[in-house]
Formats: C-alpha cells, sequence, structure tokens
C-alpha cells in the first residue's frame, strides 16, 4: 500500500473516532491531558498497524488500541496506581448490590443524578468494572466486541457489567447513605 | 417428569435470579434476540422485581447518556492528522538529523525549531486531502451521542461484506455529489412512481419527518449489476442512505439488524417481507438504530406505503 493509500485509510478508520478515543482514554486513565497524550500514542501504533486492519469495526480496533496505550502509559507513568487488570480475585471482593428495596423511586433518583455524580461514581468503580462499563455505557460497544477486546469470555463481560452497573445504582439510587 | 413439571424452564430462561438479572442487562444492551427479548418481557411482567431492575438500568443508561463527552479540539485533530502526512523523504531525513542533534545538544534553539516543525507538520495541506466535512460532522455527533442504543448479536455474514462495501461507497458518492438524490421529494407519492418508472421497483418510502428523519428523495444505486432503489433521508446534520434490494427468494431471512460497518459507516442491514434493506449513515448508532426501528414501525402501521411497487 502506498503512503497516499495509507493516509486516506487512517483519515477514514481513525480520525472518525477520536472522541471516542479520548473518552475511553479520559476514563481510564483518569484525566483529560493524559488521555490526548496517551491517544496520540495510540494513533502513532493505529497509523503503524494500518495496513494490518481487516476492515470490519473500526472503532472497536482503535479503542483496543488505545486501551493497550492506555495501560503501556500508566505502566510507565504511574506504576503505583495500576491495578492489576483481569484479577478475578480482587474483584470478587467487591460485593454485589442488595437486591431488596427494589422501588422505583429509585429509579427516578437514579435518572435526576446529575453528571457530576455520575462521573464521581463512574470514577470509584474498581478499574476493570469501570472499564466495562464505559465500553458498553459510553463508548457502545457491543459485548461480543468487548469480550474480544479484553480476552475474556462473554459471560465475563455481562456479569462485570452488571456489577458495575449495580455499584452505580447503589451509588447514584442513595441507597449507599445510612438513613 | 410430566411436562407440567416443566413449564417453568419451558421459555429457555435461567432460573437463578442473579443470572435473569444478567438477562435483563442483555435486554437493555439489545444483545437478545426478538424470541428472547419476548420471554423477558414476559418475565419481568410477572416480577416486580425484574421489572424495578429493568426501571433502575433504564434510568441509569439515561444519566450516562448525559455524561460530557470530551471534545476534539481543533488543534489535536491536526496533531493526530498530521501523524499520516505523507513525508517528503528529505524533510524526513532532515527532522530525523535534527532530532538526533536535539538529544545531543539540547539547549540550542534552531533544534528547538525543528522540533516544532517535526509535531505538527504541515496541517492545512490535510485539510485538502479528503473531505473535510463530512469527517467534522461525523466528529460533531459522536461527540454528541453517547451510547446506549441497542446493538444486536448476531454474526455478520462474509457474502454480505462486498455488498455492504458497495452500499457504502454509493452512499460516499452520494455525500461528495452536488446533491445526494435524482429526485428531490419529500412525498412518497412523486419518489415511488419516479423509482417505479425508472427501475420498475421502489420500497415503501414513509415519510417520517415528524420523528425526526425528513425523506429528501430518492436515487438509483448500481450495485453489482443490479439497479436498486435509495431513499434518503435527513436526520439533524446527517444523511441516512437506505438502499432497498428486492428479496431474492433464496435469500435468507434476516428478522433483526445486523451490526456492520464499511468504509468508516455504519451499516444496518434487515429484511422485511419483500425488501432487503441496508440502511447506512455516519450518524452515530444510537441515531441509526433509533432510524431503522422507526422506519418498520412505519410500514407496519402503514403497509399501503409496504407494498413492493
Amino acid at each position: 500500500m502506498s503512503e497516499k493509500m495509507l493516509a486516506a485509510r487512517f483519515a477514514e478508520v481513525v480520525l472518525p473516532h477520536l472522541s471516542d478515543a479520548l473518552s475511553l482514554a479520559r476514563w481510564l486513565t483518569g484525566n483529560q491531558a493524559d488521555a490526548e497524550d496517551v491517544v496520540q500514542e495510540a494513533c502513532l501504533k493505529a497509523h503503524a498497524g494500518i495496513a494490518g486492519f481487516a476492515g470490519g469495526n473500526s472503532r472497536a480496533w482503535l479503542l483496543t488500541i488505545v486501551r493497550n496505550a492506555s495501560y503501556t502509559w500508566m505502566a510507565r507513568n504511574r506504576p503505583r496506581s495500576v491495578v492489576a487488570v483481569g484479577d478475578l480475585a480482587d474483584l470478587d471482593d467487591v460485593s454485589p448490590p442488595p437486591d431488596n428495596d427494589a422501588d422505583s423511586p429509585e429509579a427516578v433518583l437514579i435518572s435526576k443524578a446529575n453528571s457530576a455524580a455520575v462521573e464521581a461514581a463512574i470514577t470509584r468503580l474498581p478499574q476493570a468494572f469501570r472499564e466495562t462499563v464505559v465500553l458498553r455505557d459510553i463508548n457502545g460497544l457491543s459485548y461480543r466486541e468487548i469480550a474480544t477486546m479484553l480476552g475474556v469470555p462473554q459471560g465475563t463481560v455481562m456479569s462485570r457489567l452488571a456489577r458495575a452497573r449495580g455499584l452505580l445504582m447503589t451509588e447514584l439510587g442513595g441507597r449507599h447513605e445510612p438513613a | 417428569m410430566s411436562p407440567h413439571e416443566n413449564r417453568p424452564r419451558e421459555d429457555g430462561l435461567p432460573q437463578d435470579p442473579q443470572d435473569m438479572k444478567l438477562m435483563i442487562h442483555a435486554l437493555v444492551d439489545g444483545e437478545l434476540d426478538a424470541a428472547a427479548a419476548l420471554a423477558v418481557e414476559r418475565r419481568m411482567a410477572a416480577d416486580p422485581e425484574l421489572a424495578a431492575e429493568h426501571a433502575r438500568l433504564v434510568a441509569l443508561r439515561g444519566a450516562l447518556a448525559n455524561v460530557p463527552r470530551p471534545a476534539v479540539s481543533d488543534d489535536f485533530l491536526a496533531r493526530i492528522a498530521a501523524i499520516a502526512e505523507v513525508k517528503d523523504p528529505e524533510v524526513a531525513e532532515a527532522t530525523q538529523a535534527e532530532d538526533m542533534r536535539v538529544e545531543a545538544q539540547p539547549s540550542v534553539p534552531q533544534q528547538q525549531q525543528g522540533q516544532v516543525i517535526a509535531m505538527r507538520p504541515r496541517a492545512p495541506r490535510w485539510f485538502n486531502s479528503f473531505d473535510w466535512r463530512q469527517m467534522a460532522a461525523s466528529i460533531a455527533l459522536t461527540a454528541f451521542l453517547a451510547s446506549g442504543a441497542t446493538q444486536w448479536l448476531t454474526t455478520a455474514d462474509n457474502g454480505a461484506d462486498s455488498f455492504a462495501v458497495a452500499v457504502a461507497n454509493g452512499h460516499r458518492r452520494s455525500l461528495l455529489a452536488a446533491t445526494p438524490v435524482d429526485i428531490v421529494s419529500s412525498d412518497r407519492h412523486t419518489v415511488k412512481p419516479w423509482l417505479d418508472g425508472r427501475i420498475g421497483v421502489s420500497p415503501p418510502a414513509p415519510d417520517m419527518a415528524k420523528d425526526g428523519y425528513a425523506l429528501l428523495g430518492g436515487r438509483v444505486e448500481v450495485i453489482g449489476d443490479r439497479p436498486m432503489p435509495a431513499l434518503v433521508y435527513r436526520h439533524h446534520e446527517h444523511l441516512i442512505t437506505l438502499v432497498a434490494a428486492p428479496r431474492q427468494n433464496e435469500a435468507k431471512s434476516v428478522p433483526v439488524a445486523d451490526d456492520l460497518s464499511a468504509g468508516g459507516f455504519l451499516l444496518v442491514h434487515w429484511t422485511d417481507d419483500a425488501f432487503s434493506y441496508w440502511a447506512i449513515s455516519d450518524a452515530e448508532r444510537p441515531a441509526l438504530d433509533d432510524f431503522v426501528a422507526r422506519f418498520r414501525a412505519a410500514i407496519i402501521a402503514n403497509p399501503a406505503a409496504g407494498s413492493p411497487g
């Protein structure tokens, strides 16, 4: 492939998804300025590998590179904050939300939560839960795409998603405040 | 065991309450096929606990959709676009030499200039190299819409891929052309006869302006060696092209939309009665899925518009 064709392909495959890329990197690294650095690095890698992109969902392809770049970046720049990704034993310590008290007023509370509260709640999620819920609910990937990206079975994606959302719902629904 | 003892398991859904919750999540995420979705909805109707979980999930999805998305600044966009710039070999070599000298003597100002050039080369030239407006529109919408729409858990078959690419190329050409339609009309009574007259086939063409999808008109697409009717709808700043291929007898039925992309566009593919439909747009998936749902509903509501012409 000529350099010109590669450039055209880059413009077509990578550029339309920059907002998604920034959003994922921001949630993984925790701040906007770092996200831009990470996405720039990821785009360099994407450009280097663009000839090997076989078609299909270009957004999922780019986001996979962004995710890897985020963790590489964090390991290099903030080694202390990196949690072991995919360590399921850690995740089991996070208790699932209580099942009782399922009333609709809570749904009303959740839907009324302002975006600052929602952002704070997402930030507080354990890393593996956070990335799953961000990939699904903010970046809009399918279960299959997330499973491929994280290298875990689809069932694991489903259960992480349910746990992540459970924690978010508990927090936003006001049940975490002792009466 | 008698069939009656088996009854609770008949809908094929898990008995475990925790697993059943996963099914509710899958329903909200649009990951269930029609039969499973129906079964889950029945269970929900009978179980207030499950219904409440569903309500909380829908509320949470709404709350997450309102989380602001990071904006892509022009500066950042230019920086990323510059990555793919076709480099003049001499300049590239010179830049490399500069970089090496910078490492040796980091304080000489001339070399810093070399750095600046390396970081942000010739952004204006890049803007001319492809359709800037189209990309800007797709980025703006990506930034504007958060996720949350349905994505269907179906496998895209490979035979459909080349067709999808052809549909994508047609859509791209229409965006570049002076006008995306051959016949401009929001009235299906004009568009359908025009298509009928040209190629002897016309798909349902409901006007969904009240839903935010205005019918702009129609055009003829040639895919493979066959002319096919295409409808063009406008949704905010985005065009949605709907190609309707008359359904072949041997073509397998695709009851739910397929999740595809081609040429940087998103596609949704489904089959209804007489036609196989391909909807393509640079809009985000939630908008496209919403369009598909409304289009299908409009056909069911008004079968007269849905006759294959």
